[in-house]
Formats: structure tokens, C-alpha cells, sequence
């Protein structure tokens, strides 16, 4: 019989994806299993778990009992703490939108030489480790810290500001870390940017805002949203930069999966949390991906 | 009706600035279709950009209806324009690119949706509003360009070498389709482009543009027949130019001194540059009063409604003549002849020496 030509194509195909297949595999889909097991699970003692199948995870992810009267409640502590890791994510993509839009236009806008300089400063912090730049942020706003000497050398302040564990600490923590993830997608948009398309707008007696609103804005989108999933998905996660500038007070959905797998020694749980995370991820994305899909709708 | 007075337009600054605009002086009159001609980086694109107002004027005024507006921006400007790549907004259909700048205006929703529908018939483009520009022809989205900068009813429409991106046979078509929309809304169009041909059949006036100057305005058939000097003779067209030298006995050929072209007595004296068009060119002794010379036919090419003959005159000046096919048979000529050549006084134009181009 003759070899099928198109089955021998198709089995190269296969054997020329392998090595990225393998790695998917063994990277992704199979922790991922491990995870979607471990949930349903029994824990163990000293932590790991124990081969007995269990819905007692999935059900705490949802549902508490109350330990003095053992009513069953819905699980509010988990709720919160979902809402506050995706408000904090949510706001976290808002502000690296709102500084990395003009910096992004700064830099697209400088000459080729120039382009490359600019875009290494902003990607400097993100070859940095995570610790050493979110320490760094640290010394910039504690009590003795860069900020608050600066403002008293100014005579701004009389007693430091109290920066360190709060909100807005935790906000520019995240923002930092976060920028250039932001900015390097929305810069490739406006580097493609036809700016002949702005003159058309202008020539057409389109003011500034028009222009923007109309033209730029809905061009630039398929960067925004670029930018924005790359900084909202591991945002919904952090848990570093929240704890050290947040002084770990406000928990977050990553803080409490952490914990799990430390001193709750609660795998089944700390996998079911991770599983409803990776869901919340997945809904966020397809409403990202669906959302104005008509750049007309933004006027 | 446009002036433009004294404009001029220095890219840069200091000695290294470079001059594209030299005080251009011109009136547009209303309801004209006005082609600024010129070689690529003579600044025609320059001054229409400057009409528009995407770039500012270094001097001079450009004055719309008896205001100057050199110092409005473009969108408070009365004027709309086609560009050379059209520049449509991709992400939005082709009734929306139109629609664009009646909303920016703040136009009613109402008008913007009749006027939009008015455009889109003019430029018969009604049956695909709904397309995006990556899904029409160059043919098609050149329309649209037209339907938007129409749209807003701007006092002078600026075209910027629209139809430089389109084959030959669109081209042709759409020279017809522009010319019968400048007729049907009566607006004044100011045309960029590097195309004599299109310009000569297209145009009211000419302007001809070189080295950031103009060099010469007149309606088209004027500039053919009547070119101010060299460079306008030599850039519509194809033309002879042989020495010649005006003296107290008129113009003569530098070859030939000793038969004076009759009243031409005027000039003053010095070296002149006569010209003569190679289709007014007569091979034969049965000629028009002329100068008569003798001419060696170097090189004959067929071109289907004329032969070119390129001819050599006794003094090695080149002298091209056009001549048109007889219905049969062949021309009564051939490469190595030698016969006499006629330059009728009627055709011969005198032209001044080239000035010397410093300020």
C-alpha cells in the first residue's frame, strides 16, 4: 500500500509540535490536574493528603460552619477576600493604564535611538526580582524613608506620614510591579499607529478629545486589552507585594492560598481555592474578550 | 476665493533649514479646479499642507474669504482633504468614515444621516456603507475619501495626489469621475500632483511649482503654447530647446546667425533660448515660413498615431520632430537621410536665460 502523503504530513506536523505539546503538558496541564485532584481530597495530618475522596474542600470554599453554634453559613470571609483581590486587581490595571497610556505615547513617540533607551528604563524593574523591588518601594515611603525625609527637609511635614501598610501603599506597590507589563503592549500599538489617521481627524475638525476618543482610543484597543490581561491575571494573584506593603493585615486570595499550603496544612483546600481562582481568571478573560467589540460603542 | 500671499516655509532653522515654500504668491478663484504641477520636492505638497493647516507658515498670509487664516488649526479650518493614501479610519465602516466629520462638527444626528446618504450616492458608494476600508479596492476607498472630505460642505477641497496610488485604467476613469464631481458641487478644488497629463487634462489653472517657487500660472493649454521659461517648457511636455541670440536684427539660431526670426526685435540683447515644440517641427521643402535648416535623421521611432524623428543639426544641436502616420503606406523618410527642416516662425517661442536661482 501507498504511503498517504497527508497522513505522513499530518505526523510530521505532530512531531514538529512534540516538544511544545511536552511542555504544556508537563508544565500546565498537568499541575493543573494535580491541582483539580488534590481538591477533592482528604487532608493529611501534617500537610500533603490523604487518597480519600472528598467534597469537604469544594463545600468550605463556599460554606462555613459556624464554630460556636455549627450553623452553616455561606463562607463571607472567602467572599470578601475574593472581592478585595479582585477590586485590588481592578484597580491595579487601572492605574497602570492610567501612567502607562502617556508613558507608552512618550516613548513611541520618541526618535528610534531614544525608543530603546526609555523602553530599557521601564523594563529595568522587571528584570529586577520581585522582593528587591517591592524592598526598594519600601524604603522609598517608610517612616524614615526616602519620601518622608524629603517632605520634612522641605518643611512640607512636621511628623512622618504614615505611607507603609495601607492601601495606597499596597496600590503603588502593585502599579510598579505591573507598569511595564502594561506599557510594552500599548507601546507596540502606538508604534503602529498611523499618526496620518490623526491628521485625518484633525483635518476633519476633530478637536483633541474627539480625536482621542474616536480614533486613537479604539485603534490602541487591541493593546489596552493586551496590557490588561497581562496585568490583571497574575494581580488577582500577587500575594508577595500585598503582604510586604500591606503588612499583611489585608488579606488577599493568594495570601490565603499560601496559607493553606503552610500553616492551615489544607492542601484540598488551598487547591480548591486555586481551581476557583484559575475560573474567576478564565470568566474575567472571556468578558474581557468580549466586551466592545465595536470601537464605536466607546462614544 | 483663496489667496496665498508672500507664504513661505523653512523646514529647520538657521543655514541648515531647508526652504520649501519660497513667498508663493496666488490667487485661487471660486468654483475653480486648480492643479499645483511640479517635480517631487518642489514644494507643492508643501503649500497644500500649509492651506490645510498640518503645518505652520514661516512668513506670508493665506487669506480665505478676506480672513487670514495661516494661524487657525486645522479643524477650525473651512477646508477638507483627500490624502495621497487616503487615510481611512480602519476600524470604522465606510458610512461611519463619512459620517466622521459631521459629528465632530456636532452636526444634528438627522442632518449627518441625509447628508451621509447624499454622499455616499454622489460617489455611487451607497451599496457598500457597511464595509470596512480594508475590504474595499483603492478604487473604492479613494470614493470614500472623496464622500468624507465632501461631507462636512468644506469651502475648498484639497486633493493630495489622490490618484498617484491607482493602475492607469482606474486612474483615467477616476481623472472623469473627479472632474464631473468638481462640476457637480461647484467647489473650488486645489490639486496636487506630479502628472502633466493629468494635470493638463483635469485642470482650470495650472500652477507649476520648482524649487519651492511658482514658476507659472495658467490654464492648461496656455502653459503648453506660452511656458514662462525652461523649466515649465521642458516639464509639460516634450520640447526643443536650441541656442539662439537676440541681436539688432531680431532673434537668431546660434548655428545659423545669419537668418533673423522676424519681429522678434523686442528682446534685449543677449543670449536667448528659442523653443519649438517637436509636432510643430516640418520635415520637407514644402513648409510655412520658417527658419529653414538642414537636418540628418539619426534615429526614427514608430509610435503608433506619430513617428519620433530625432534629428542632428549641421552645428550637432539634437532636434526631435513629431510626425503624425499617414493612413497607409510609410513615411517618406529614413534613418541616414539628410533634407530640410522648417521652424515656423508661428511656433517658435523665445525664453530667458535661467536665472541664476539664489534667494
Amino acid at each position: 500500500m501507498m504511503p498517504d502523503p497527508a497522513a505522513a504530513d499530518q505526523r510530521r506536523r505532530w512531531g514538529m509540535a512534540a516538544p511544545a505539546l511536552a511542555i504544556i503538558l508537563a508544565f500546565s496541564v498537568l499541575p493543573l490536574g494535580v491541582m483539580l485532584v488534590y481538591s477533592v481530597l482528604t487532608p493529611g495530618a501534617y500537610g500533603s493528603v490523604e487518597w480519600r475522596l472528598s467534597g469537604q474542600a469544594w463545600l468550605s470554599v463556599f460554606i462555613e460552619r459556624d464554630i460556636f453554634d455549627d450553623s452553616i453559613g455561606p463562607a463571607l470571609a472567602h467572599f470578601e477576600i475574593l472581592g478585595r483581590s479582585v477590586l485590588l486587581a481592578f484597580a491595579t490595571t487601572l492605574l497602570t493604564l492610567l501612567f502607562g497610556l502617556p508613558t507608552a505615547w512618550f516613548i513611541a513617540t520618541r526618535s528610534p535611538g531614544a525608543r530603546a533607551v526609555w523602553m530599557l528604563l521601564i523594563t529595568i524593574p522587571f528584570w529586577t526580582n520581585l522582593l528587591v523591588r517591592t524592598i526598594a518601594i519600601q524604603e522609598m515611603i517608610r517612616a524614615e524613608g526616602v519620601l518622608n525625609s524629603l517632605f520634612r527637609w522641605l518643611g512640607l511635614i512636621d511628623a512622618p506620614l504614615q505611607m507603609m501598610f495601607t492601601n495606597g501603599a499596597v496600590l503603588l506597590g502593585m502599579t510598579y510591579v505591573f507598569l511595564p507589563l502594561m506599557v510594552l503592549p500599548v507601546f507596540a500599538a502606538i508604534e503602529k499607529f498611523d499618526f496620518r489617521l490623526a491628521e485625518a481627524a484633525y483635518d476633519l475638525y476633530a478637536g483633541r478629545l474627539f480625536c482621542l476618543r474616536r480614533v486613537i482610543l479604539p485603534l490602541m484597543r487591541p493593546g489596552i486589552l493586551a496590557g490588561s490581561v497581562l496585568v490583571f491575571v497574575p494581580a488577582l494573584g500577587a500575594y508577595v507585594t500585598p503582604q510586604l506593603m500591606g503588612g499583611g493585615r489585608a488579606m488577599m486570595w493568594g495570601n490565603l492560598i499560601d496559607l493553606q499550603f503552610g500553616q492551615g496544612r489544607n492542601w484540598p483546600l488551598g487547591a480548591a481555592l486555586s481551581v476557583a481562582l484559575g475560573v474567576v481568571v478564565m470568566v474575567a478573560l472571556v468578558w474581557l474578550g468580549r466586551s466592545r467589540p465595536d470601537g464605536r460603542s466607546h462614544g | 476665493m483663496l489667496q496665498i500671499r508672500a507664504l513661505s516655509k523653512t523646514f529647520g532653522s538657521g543655514a541648515s533649514g531647508y526652504r520649501a515654500l519660497r513667498s508663493v504668491d496666488l490667487t485661487v478663484n471660486e468654483g475653480e479646479f486648480f492643479t499645483l504641477l511640479g517635480p517631487s520636492g518642489c514644494g507643492k505638497t508643501t503649500l497644500l499642507r500649509l492651506i490645510a493647516g498640518f503645518e505652520p507658515a514661516s512668513s506670508g498670509q493665506i487669506v480665505l474669504d478676506g480672513k487670514d487664516i495661516a494661524a487657525i488649526p486645522p479643524n477650525r479650518r473651512p477646508v477638507n482633504t483627500v490624502f495621497q493614501n487616503y487615510a481611512l479610519f480602519p476600524h470604522l465602516s465606510v458610512a461611519q468614515n463619512v459620517a466622521f466629520g459631521l459629528q465632530a462638527q456636532g452636526r444634528p444626528a438627522a442632518t449627518i444621516a441625509a447628508r451621509v446618504e447624499r454622499m455616499l450616492a454622489l460617489v455611487q458608494m451607497t451599496h457598500l456603507r457597511d464595509r470596512r476600508s480594508a475590504e474595499l479596492s483603492g478604487g473604492q476607498q479613494q470614493r470614500v475619501a472623496l464622500a468624507r472630505a465632501l461631507a462636512p460642505g468644506p469651502r475648498i477641497l484639497l486633493l493630495d495626489e489622490p490618484l498617484s496610488a491607482l493602475d492607469l485604467k482606474l486612474r483615467k476613469d477616476m481623472q472623469t469621475e473627479l472632474k464631473r464631481l468638481q462640476r457637480e458641487t461647484g467647489l473650488t478644488f486645489v490639486f496636487v500632483t506630479h502628472d502633466q497629463d493629468e494635470a493638463l487634462t483635469m485642470s482650470d489653472r495650472i500652477g507649476v511649482m520648482h524649487a519651492g517657487r511658482l514658476q507659472q500660472v495658467a490654464a492648461p493649454q496656455d502653459l503648453y503654447d506660452r511656458p514662462a521659461n525652461r523649466f515649465v517648457a521642458g516639464f509639460i511636455g516634450e520640447t526643443n530647446f536650441l541656442a539662439g541670440h537676440a541681436g539688432p536684427d531680431g532673434v537668431v539660431l546660434a548655428g545659423q546667425p545669419a537668418s533673423p526670426v522676424p519681429g522678434s526685435t523686442h528682446l534685449p540683447a543677449g543670449p536667448v533660448t528659442l523653443m519649438i515644440r517637436p509636432e510643430h517641427v516640418v520635415l520637407g521643402p514644402d513648409a510655412p515660413p520658417g527658419l529653414m535648416l538642414q537636418a540628418h535623421v539619426e534615429r526614427l521611432v514608430f509610435g503608433g498615431t506619430h513617428t519620433q524623428a530625432f534629428l542632428r543639426l549641421p552645428w550637432q544641436e539634437p532636434l526631435a520632430a513629431r510626425l503624425a502616420n499617414p493612413p497607409q503606406g510609410r513615411l517618406s523618410l529614413a534613418e541616414g537621410d539628410s533634407l530640410p527642416v522648417c521652424l515656423p516662425f508661428a511656433a517658435l517661442r523665445f525664453l530667458p536665460p535661467e536665472a541664476a536661482d539664489d534667494a
